[in-house]
């Protein structure tokens, strides 16, 4: 009795100019929580979209429920029982939740007529099975994101499933929120429902996968047990390289006046009485879970959605932030967290998104763009950062991912920022890219820069920053001075304690 | 770009050919660069607008008003037979009117859109309403015309046997050309078209761009309005209601992407300069205003099937020498 | 008791969220106006007339309906409905027929046709919706004067089969002095169409596909929902509708002018609908609504003389009710968009 439930033999595919997966190999076993890991450029995104049915493969095959498959359309996918949960989830928002739960089972059955009875019934069933307790009448638009992921996943318990693919689920989720959604996945796997998982969070990878297969570059590096491998073993199995990992060290004795201070800035629901500076050549941390206020907090210091009261003081002075524009001038810049689709004009050149923030010191004297001034600004950024490229004219599409993030980064430093706020700096990034950020801001920092860094990744704080600033609740409610002092795990106790919450 | 040049030129070409000794008589050219300057500045402004992310389908309409009471300023303050200087205050008075009303009217269109959040398709179908509505309501649904000789120069006279309509239609395209490639706010008006959440972040205030868009589409539509009630010597509620799908036909075919970020002044004016040429064939071959309507809703849809197909082999194309981007995973791609 | 009850525990708070309450409270409010100082406007006999007058546009305003549901936009409708009329009436003069039937059928054919063309370009080559619709306005209208013909058929020329329709009556009262005034069967045909269309829309998987398409169209085209199927059906749809009240529009006013006639009111139905609470970018929306719309605008238009304000000034009130009906929906949405609410209590 084979314990397989999914096997991928010899599996290829290309796209013009690119071999996104080369003689992949890859087996599900039945009821097993199994991750998918590797860097951008990989090729995860194509192999599930291969085992969903969804792209066809040119060479190799599929094998499910012992079921030989030369190519699978999406309809044997299902058949198969592999449900695929995308990142954005794949909701109706006008509809409600006993809809979106039900229509694809009716659909699947062909059903032209709508029994609002049954339609309840099914969704009813599927949120028991998972053990969730919702309103079925209220409206998808309505409710919270981890809600509608338990949605969704209950979408796919309605045809059938043997097994979940899900995509990056846990990218906008609480703490609490992913320890839900992995007591559903433990649950699904005690019914013999297997869960295929991508994610790019090692941590996660070590808490509930049992195997995991990595890939590099297309080709399938391996499966291991979890349980054989640590944490700079994946990494360097995902990378091919070791990727050094040193504290940043800040000179206390060349303390000065502080570069920026904030003194009791709030904003109504978002956060209340932040006050805290930072020098030059220092790279603060502020981290705390989702929902904690930091993010708000970023953005008010952006002039994104402005604070209500307190001050903001850059180099002693009080300047007034009420939108981007103030911040950019007063010499603030801010590295969005979805840096690709907030920080690039994805179809326009590269000169153009770089030029885009700075265009008032590109002005001749009749208040036109000199395209002198701008050649050169644009190839002074471009070398500086390394963007490989062979036109500054073409469109930041046609960048590899790695050289997208280095051309974002580009654009903001060439305001010359004096504070650079980073907002998820590394999320979704690679490891080789990663590394490189670090370098770049640490670089940074060191010739003077002063530099917020907003994570919730704890090592990556812990690592990269001088000095830590823990919120929780929309206030600062502990500072790590030395970085060298604490255990991530202590830290983690700190941002999650209950008493944060009801004291504060 | 030089499909559309190529385009042109083999128009001319054909008309000059199928139609020997008409098309090419002085005459004829004389009438078309001084009929398209009114039409041509209309597209210019759907092109900003369009470029910006939006749509104005309040154009027409807003030239209408502008005209109306541009031409009840000039009939009703000039009595006939008035002397020099105080005619000519006058009708100065009628064109700085014309750009006070139109830059109004792009005002309401633009701050509806961005500090109400309506969209523009709905704002200014209902704006075009409105303006309209205005227009006949003074009216009564009649014509104004006959206007003082001198201010019809504007739109009839001729500069060194140019027309001078043209010369406005040229120096205002150079202008926008300009204003949009080389001006900080020109090149806000693309970002925001392109992607208002990344300019946003890029520091650019996107209601105050939005605003501004449409102002300038209104100036250009009153800049437009001034030209025609000086050519055709009057103007009435609903006149050049064809204008409004013409200069989305000349947008389109110029290269404009309806959902914004691209298009180009020298693209449109090829498409302004394509469409007059057959709108001219059209009227030597004496076609009825009936079936010129439906050739240029054809024409509309012609055109966008084209860019469908062109855009589906581009696609297949840019895949060359690419690696997939997937720095943030992107579903069901 | 049941009822009762239900009426007691009905979240009213609720009803201030949807858009319906403030249009039937604006219509109650306008209706209360015009009533003072017109008391006859509460008649029966003017309802009835009302009913009668606004049965065309509350037909095209419920096809316009559907297409904003499913997140598109069709501005041709008014072309097809002219073009769908006209075809009708002259093949039924040229051939000499007089008959009530053949002229629905071929006037719906007409309509669905021309709508399958919308369909076609919409759905095939994914044109946007509203550039792609204005263009076949041009060419349904250009086409039909050009092809088929422009000259005007008056009162004389028109078959009688029209005539009676016209002033059908489901049931006649008579007043005072004894003439009599009925209510006109064409409240009964909109009241069909308002039930198959609510029918279809509610209780049939291809009105849930258009709710999903107008919500999330990648999610729609994933779940298995044949998109292509169900926009041809909206648009055919539209055109059927259109060639119902192509006849009906036909013989109550009992002349077709192709040229002036239909095609121009696009604004005041897509107003009507708008009004009603239908969203622009699709997915919401309600029949009741359209209706309280229409219901709306064609008050405005029957009463504006009686507001002391000429005819002249139609188009202008639809523009700024327009204007400022959808400003204040859309604002209220944009609030709650830039609200970045983290807490629901004060810190």
């Amino acid at each position: 009795m084979n314990e397989n439930l999914l096997e991928i033999r010899n599996v290829s595919k290309a796209y013009v100019g690119v071999q996104a997966l080369d003689k992949v190999d890859m087996t599900i076993r039945k009821g097993e929580i199994h991750c998918l890991v590797g860097e951008n450029g990989s090729g995860k995104s194509t192999l599930i979209k291969v085992v969903a049915g969804v792209v066809r493969q040119d060479e190799g095959e599929i094998i499910i429920n012992e079921k030989l498959y030369r190519y699978l359309h999406a309809i044997d996918s299902i058949r198969e029982g592999v449900q695929i949960i995308y990142q954005d989830l794949s909701l109706f928002p006008n509809l409600t939740l006993a809809e979106n739960i039900s229509l694809n089972q009716e659909i699947e059955r062909s059903r032209k007529v709508i029994n609002w009875k049954d339609i309840k019934e099914i969704a009813r069933h599927a949120l028991d099975e998972i053990g969730e307790d919702l309103d079925l009448d209220e409206r998808v638009e309505n409710i919270s994101v981890a809600s509608k992921q338990l949605v969704a996943i209950s979408r796919a318990l309605t045809q059938d499933a043997k097994l979940i693919i899900m995509d990056e689920p846990t990218s906008s989720l609480t703490r609490d929120e992913i320890s839900r959604l992995f007591n559903v996945i433990t649950d699904l796997q005690k019914r013999g429902i297997s869960t295929l998982f991508v994610s790019h969070k090692l941590s996660e990878v070590f808490e509930i996968a049992e195997r995991v297969s990595i890939l590099r570059d297309g080709k399938m590096v391996g499966t291991f047990n979890t349980e054989d491998l640590d944490n700079d073993r994946l990494v360097y199995l995902m990378t091919g390289k070791k990727v050094e990992s040193t504290i940043y060290k800040f000179d206390e004795k060349k303390k000065k006046a502080p570069l920026v201070e904030v003194r009791n800035l709030s904003k109504s629901r978002n956060f209340k009485n932040i006050s805290f500076s930072v020098q030059e050549g220092e790279i603060v941390g502020i981290t705390g879970l989702l929902g904690s206020g930091r993010s708000e907090l970023a953005l008010a210091l952006f002039g994104m959605f402005p604070a209500d009261s307190g001050e903001i003081l850059l180099e002693g002075k009080s300047v007034s932030i009420e939108n981007t524009q103030d911040a950019i001038n007063a010499g603030i810049g801010y590295l969005p967290e979805d840096r690709l689709n907030q920080g690039l004009f994805i179809e326009h050149s590269i000169t153009r998104n770089i030029i885009v923030t700075i265009l008032e010191k590109l002005l001749n004297k009749f208040g036109f763009i000199s395209a002198k001034k701008r050649e050169e600004l644009v190839h002074k950024w471009v070398n500086r950062l390394k963007v490989k490229t062979p036109n500054v004219e073409s469109p930041a599409q046609s960048l590899s991912g790695g050289n997208q993030q280095r051309l974002v980064l580009a654009k903001w430093l060439a305001t010359n920022p004096r504070v650079f706020i980073l907002d998820g700096p590394t999320i979704g990034v690679d490891i080789a890219s990663k590394a490189t950020i670090h370098q770049i801001v640490r670089g940074l920092a060191e010739n003077g820069m002063g530099i917020i860094i907003i994570s919730d990744e704890i090592p990556e704080v812990l690592q990269n920053c001088n000095r830590v600033l823990v919120m929780a609740k929309g206030k600062i409610i502990h500072e790590v001075k030395d970085v060298t002092s604490v255990t991530e795990d202590e830290v983690f106790s700190i941002m999650s304690r209950k008493e944060a919450y009801e004291a504060v | 770009m030089w499909t559309l040049f190529i385009m042109m030129v083999a128009l001319s070409a054909i008309m000059s050919a199928a139609l020997p000794g008409k098309f090419l008589r002085l005459l004829n050219f004389q009438s078309m660069f001084s009929q398209f300057p009114e039409f041509g500045l209309l597209s210019i402004a759907m092109m900003v607008a369009m470029i910006s992310g939006g749509i104005d389908l309040s154009v027409v309409a807003i030239t209408n008003l502008t005209g109306v009471v541009s031409a009840l300023i000039l009939t009703r303050m000039i009595p006939a037979g008035m002397a020099g200087p105080q005619a000519f205050i006058i009708m100065a008075l009628a064109v700085v009117t014309a750009i006070v009303i139109s830059g109004l009217c792009g005002l309401l269109n633009g701050v509806v859109i961005s500090k109400f959040g309506v969209p523009p398709i709905l704002a200014t179908l209902g704006t075009q309403g409105l303006f309209l509505g205005i227009a006949i309501a003074i009216t009564e649904g009649h014509g104004i015309s006959t206007f003082p000789e001198k201010f019809l120069f504007i739109g009839s006279g001729m500069v060194g046997g140019i027309p001078m309509p043209f010369i406005i239609f040229v120096g205002v395209a150079v202008l926008i050309f300009l204003f949009m490639n080389k001006t900080k706010l020109g090149l806000s008006i693309y970002m925001v078209g392109s992607n208002p959440t990344v300019s946003r972040f890029a520091g650019i205030d996107n209601d105050n761009v939005l605003i501004k868009t449409y102002v300038v589409t209104g100036l250009l539509a009153g800049l437009s309005s001034v030209v025609m009630i000086s050519r055709v010597n009057s103007m009435r509620p609903g006149y050049g209601a064809a204008y409004l799908l013409q200069a989305i036909l000349v947008v389109i075919l110029g290269g404009v992407d309806p959902y914004g970020g691209f298009g180009s002044v020298l693209g449109v004016t090829m498409g302004i300069i394509i469409l007059q040429v057959l709108q001219s064939g059209f009227n030597i071959l004496s076609f009825s205003p009936f079936f010129k309507k439906f050739i240029w809703g054809m024409m509309l849809l012609v055109v966008m099937v084209i860019n469908f197909f062109v855009a589906k082999y581009q696609q297949r194309a840019k895949k060359l020498g690419t690696q997939p981007v997937e720095s943030v995973p992107s579903p069901g791609e | 008791m049941k009822l009762f009850d239900a009426v007691k525990t009905y979240d009213y708070r609720s009803l201030l969220k949807h858009n319906e309450t403030f249009v039937f409270f604006v219509l109650l409010g306008f209706s209360i106006v015009v009533t003072i100082i017109n008391p006859s406007f509460l008649s029966i006999e003017n309802l009835f007339d009302l009913a009668k007058s606004s049965a065309g546009m509350a037909i095209l305003a419920i096809g316009v309906f559907i297409v904003l549901l499913s997140g598109g936009i069709d501005v041709s409708f008014t072309a097809v409905a002219i073009s769908a009329q006209y075809i009708a009436v002259k093949t039924l003069i040229i051939l000499g027929i007089d008959n009530l039937a053949l002229a629905f059928l071929i006037s719906c054919s007409v309509g669905i046709a021309l709508g399958s063309i919308n369909a076609f370009l919409i759905s095939i080559f994914r044109l946007p919706t509203l550039i792609t619709t204005l263009g076949t306005l041009s060419v349904f209208h250009g086409g039909l004067l050009e092809f088929v013909g422009s000259t005007p058929f008056y009162s004389g020329q028109i078959p009688d089969c029209f005539k009676s329709f016209g002033l059908a009556q489901v049931f006649t009262l008579v007043r005072e002095d004894g003439t009599k005034f009925g209510l006109s069967l064409y409240v009964l045909i909109i009241l069909g169409i308002v039930v198959v269309t609510w029918i279809i829309l509610r209780y049939t998987m291809l009105g849930r596909g258009i709710y999903a398409i107008g919500g999330n169209r990648e999610a729609a085209e994933r779940a298995g929902f044949n998109i292509t199927r169900i926009q041809f059906f909206i648009y055919c749809y539209v055109g059927f509708l259109a060639g119902i009240m192509a006849i009906m529009h036909l013989a109550m006013i009992r002349y077709a002018t192709p040229t002036l006639s239909i095609v121009g009111t696009e604004l005041s139905v897509i107003a009507a609908v708008v009004l009603g609470g239908a969203r622009i970018t699709g997915g919401s929306g309600s029949i009741l609504g359209t209706l309280l719309g229409v219901a709306l605008i064609v008050a405005l238009q029957k009463n504006l003389v009686l507001m002391g304000l000429s005819s002249y000034w139609h188009q202008f009130l639809v523009g700024l009710i327009i204007i400022v009906g959808v400003s204040i929906t859309y604002y209220q949405s944009l609030r709650r968009s830039q609200q970045r609410v983290v807490f629901t209590e004060e810190l």
